[in-house]
């Protein structure tokens, strides 16, 4: 009896149409070992999840109540694809108690600051464009980055920023060659995921350097307020708007200020980027949800939400505290972590021959997640770091997962003693 | 007739993702048959689930430890459920794959020349100084992959000396004991088997990652691997495939199904057993289902099959 013929058996029938910016989405190891962090029973330090729990859920229910009672024909329509008017003069009000000053038609609202990084990938970056982020950044900002399929070069940070000397001679490097850097991306305060703050003097340097080069800064500012010690430094915004008001674009989020199922960040800068982005916002989502701003709206006018940020920063400072102190009784001597004033990470790095990837292996058998810190880096940096949020669990989980995570790491690092 | 069933599905393995999506499409087929069906994902709770109500089986779609390695199915064993898929003991068998790599050869079946080592070796007695002599023994490159986990999590294939350590502590982190294995270069097969007194190996699937090594990146990337059924072997190799996967069935005392992964070496032909699984993957992309779909199965058929086997 002769064998059927064989057959070729493709899952992804639409390989051969997909564009070429899918090439950059990819799955990962890491993305696998987390979904174990979604059981209620591990403790995690992966998410970056604000304390929503103590909001007042029942103010939250009056606001919703009166949007709908006063202007519901409103709110539940399509709106302004540059936001809900309303909104954005609290929005300016909240800029401007950290400095910015701006007016409404400066703004527009996003659906989150992910989108806010979306849309900024889709109005500035061409493939094969230089872009310049620090290293290690924010996750989703690269994600969003390589869709457009950005050419990301990481700049290696210290506790007081992103290395600018470092961003000088990439920019002389490129310039020099006639090539171009279409914007730097930096968190500017209690950066995801290092924790760490850009110096005064490192934001002025930075906006000489875009201002030099004709390029732009995107300050993403999403944990601003959460300051739990020190003074605000000025924002590379204020800065900017100070000057001529050309090479600064400001983004920020309610997430931390309110809650992330809003969907809810801003940009601020110059008019004619907004025009260019406003067209984005219209091919993509046509506008931002109504409903949410005019909640968000509610929310932010009722003076009682500065108290809420007063709160957040209560529980936030506990847990970083806790964490601070547990690292420090169990990893002191091996391990080295930032120690953020503000924000919700510590970034950890432990000997250089460990793989934090398999150390997360090893952590969620024993029910302990976090993010290791490849994670962070386009070019496979971070191996043996760590990025550790405290804003999610209570003191008690944060001392337990510490220990667990630190006896671990020991573990690893008396084996790989044990080959040498 | 219809079945009150337990889908066990999640778990806290590392291949609690593929689990879940396993045991969606289960959940959904069974249902399309006319069962009744509880999905539960498996923790503490698991056994005060499945005492709640009466099921009349546990399908278990779990992967990896507790799945796979005979503890969820002894568990059901005290509590009286009939459940899918291989027994205890072929779970305990086939879980450690250092157990039933030192079976085949026992038996003769061809499985590719192998040391194992575990972190006591290396932190008690010195194993790092042995390495050399198992490089000489199994060449380079060679295979270091966790004697027990699954969707190769863990697995690498070292090419330089230099580069044995860390893959050897990287897979000491998914499982307690480490295999190294010599490389076989060839065509990686997977002969999927179904039935109870006489069972059969559906056409046989050949697996051609994109990096001509099927680690876990390969795996989780379907667009990128590419497969053929029935493989692209002769009609004796097909035998001589399908041959070694029914002893391998046996030998590990399977019933019911199972996935017998061989890699057919290109010079000599011969089929090298890497491992069986208890619990293949059952997702849309998964190699049970692909290659019963060649055989003119249907999942929904393949899963009341499945069933029906085990409620004899």
């Amino acid at each position: 009896m002769s064998l059927p013929m064989s057959k070729k058996i493709t899952f992804d029938y639409w390989k051969h149409l997909y564009s070429t910016r899918t090439g950059g989405m990819v799955s990962s190891e890491i993305r696998d070992l987390l979904s174990l962090s979604a059981r209620n029973d591990i403790i995690s330090f992966a998410g970056g999840l604000p304390e929503v729990r103590a909001l007042n859920y029942q103010k939250l229910e009056k606001y919703i109540k009166r949007s709908l009672k006063t202007d519901g024909h409103i709110s539940l329509q399509y709106g302004d694809s540059t936001g809900y008017y309303p909104l954005r003069t609290k929005l300016i009000d909240i800029m401007a108690m950290e400095g910015i000053e701006v007016d409404e038609e400066d703004i527009i609202t996003t659906t989150g600051g992910q989108q806010a990084l979306d849309l900024l990938a889709k109005v500035f970056i061409n493939a094969g464009d230089h872009i310049i982020t620090e290293a290690p950044s924010y996750t989703g900002a690269l994600n969003a980055f390589k869709a457009y399929e950005a050419h990301i070069i990481g700049v290696p940070v210290a506790e007081d920023g992103i290395d600018t000397s470092e961003v000088e001679n990439t920019l002389d490097r490129l310039y020099s060659n006639g090539e171009k850097v279409k914007f730097i991306y930096v968190v500017s305060n209690f950066s995801n995921p290092s924790g760490f703050t850009l110096s005064f003097d490192k934001r002025k340097a930075l906006l000489v350097l875009a201002k030099k080069y004709n390029t732009i800064i995107i300050e993403d500012n999403p944990y601003g307020m959460l300051r739990y010690e020190g003074k605000a430094v000025p924002s590379i915004k204020e800065l900017d708007i100070k000057g001529d008001n050309r090479n600064v674009i400001y983004i920020s989020t309610v997430s931390k200020l309110l809650a992330p199922g809003f969907r809810i960040g801003w940009i601020a800068a110059p008019h004619l980027i907004l025009e260019k982005i406003t067209l984005g916002v219209q091919s993509s989502v046509l506008c931002i949800s109504t409903f949410s701003q005019r909640i968000a709206y509610e929310y932010f006018s009722d003076p009682a939400w500065q108290e809420n940020i007063i709160e957040f920063i209560n529980i936030y400072k506990q847990r970083r505290d806790t964490m601070l102190e547990s690292l420090e009784k169990n990893l002191s001597g091996i391990g080295q972590w930032s120690r953020p004033d503000g924000g919700f990470f510590i970034w950890l790095k432990v000997p250089e021959y460990l793989n934090m990837k398999e150390v997360l292996a090893d952590a969620v058998i024993e029910k302990v997640a976090f993010v290791p810190g490849t994670g962070f880096y386009v070019d496979g940096r971070g191996k043996n770091a760590a990025r550790l949020a405290f804003c999610t669990e209570n003191r008690e989980n944060i001392e337990k997962g510490i220990r667990i995570l630190s006896k671990i790491i020991k573990d690893k690092i008396k084996l790989y003693q044990s080959f040498t | 007739m219809k079945k009150n069933i337990a889908v066990l599905m999640g778990g806290r393995s590392l291949e609690r993702e593929i689990s879940i999506k396993s045991g969606q499409r289960i959940s959904n087929a069974l249902r399309k048959l006319g069962h009744d069906v509880t999905k539960l994902d498996v923790d503490q709770s698991i056994v005060d689930n499945l005492k709640a109500e009466k099921f009349d089986l546990a399908y278990i779609a779990l992967h990896g430890k507790d799945g796979e390695d005979g503890t969820v199915q002894e568990m059901l064993e005290v509590l009286g459920i009939p459940y899918t898929g291989p027994g205890v003991y072929a779970n305990v068998l086939s879980f450690d794959k250092i157990i039933s790599k030192q079976i085949f050869n026992n038996l003769g079946i061809p499985t590719p020349l192998f040391y194992f080592l575990n972190a006591s070796s290396f932190r008690e007695l010195g194993a790092s100084k042995i390495l050399p002599h198992i490089v000489k023994k199994l060449g380079l490159p060679l295979v270091v992959k966790p004697s027990a986990q699954g969707s190769a999590l863990g697995i690498k294939l070292v090419e330089r000396e230099e580069d044995l350590t860390d893959a050897i502590i990287s897979a000491l982190g998914y499982s307690k004991k480490v295999i190294l294995e010599k490389y076989i270069k060839g065509i990686e097969l997977a002969a999927s088997i179904i039935g109870k007194d006489k069972p059969q190996v559906l056409p046989i699937v050949e697996i051609v990652p994109e990096n001509n090594f099927f680690d876990f990146e390969s795996r989780s990337k379907a667009g990128d691997t590419e497969y053929f059924v029935p493989a692209r072997i002769s009609k004796d190799e097909i035998k001589k495939v399908t041959d070694t996967a029914l002893s391998v069935h046996r030998a590990l005392e399977c019933t019911d199904l199972s996935r017998v992964d061989i890699v057919l070496d290109s010079s000599s032909r011969t089929p090298y057993v890497l491992e069986l699984n208890t619990s293949p993957g059952m997702t849309d992309t998964s190699l049970l289902p692909m290659a019963a779909g060649e055989a003119g199965i249907s999942f929904e058929e393949l899963v009341e099959k499945i069933v029906n086997m085990a409620l004899i």
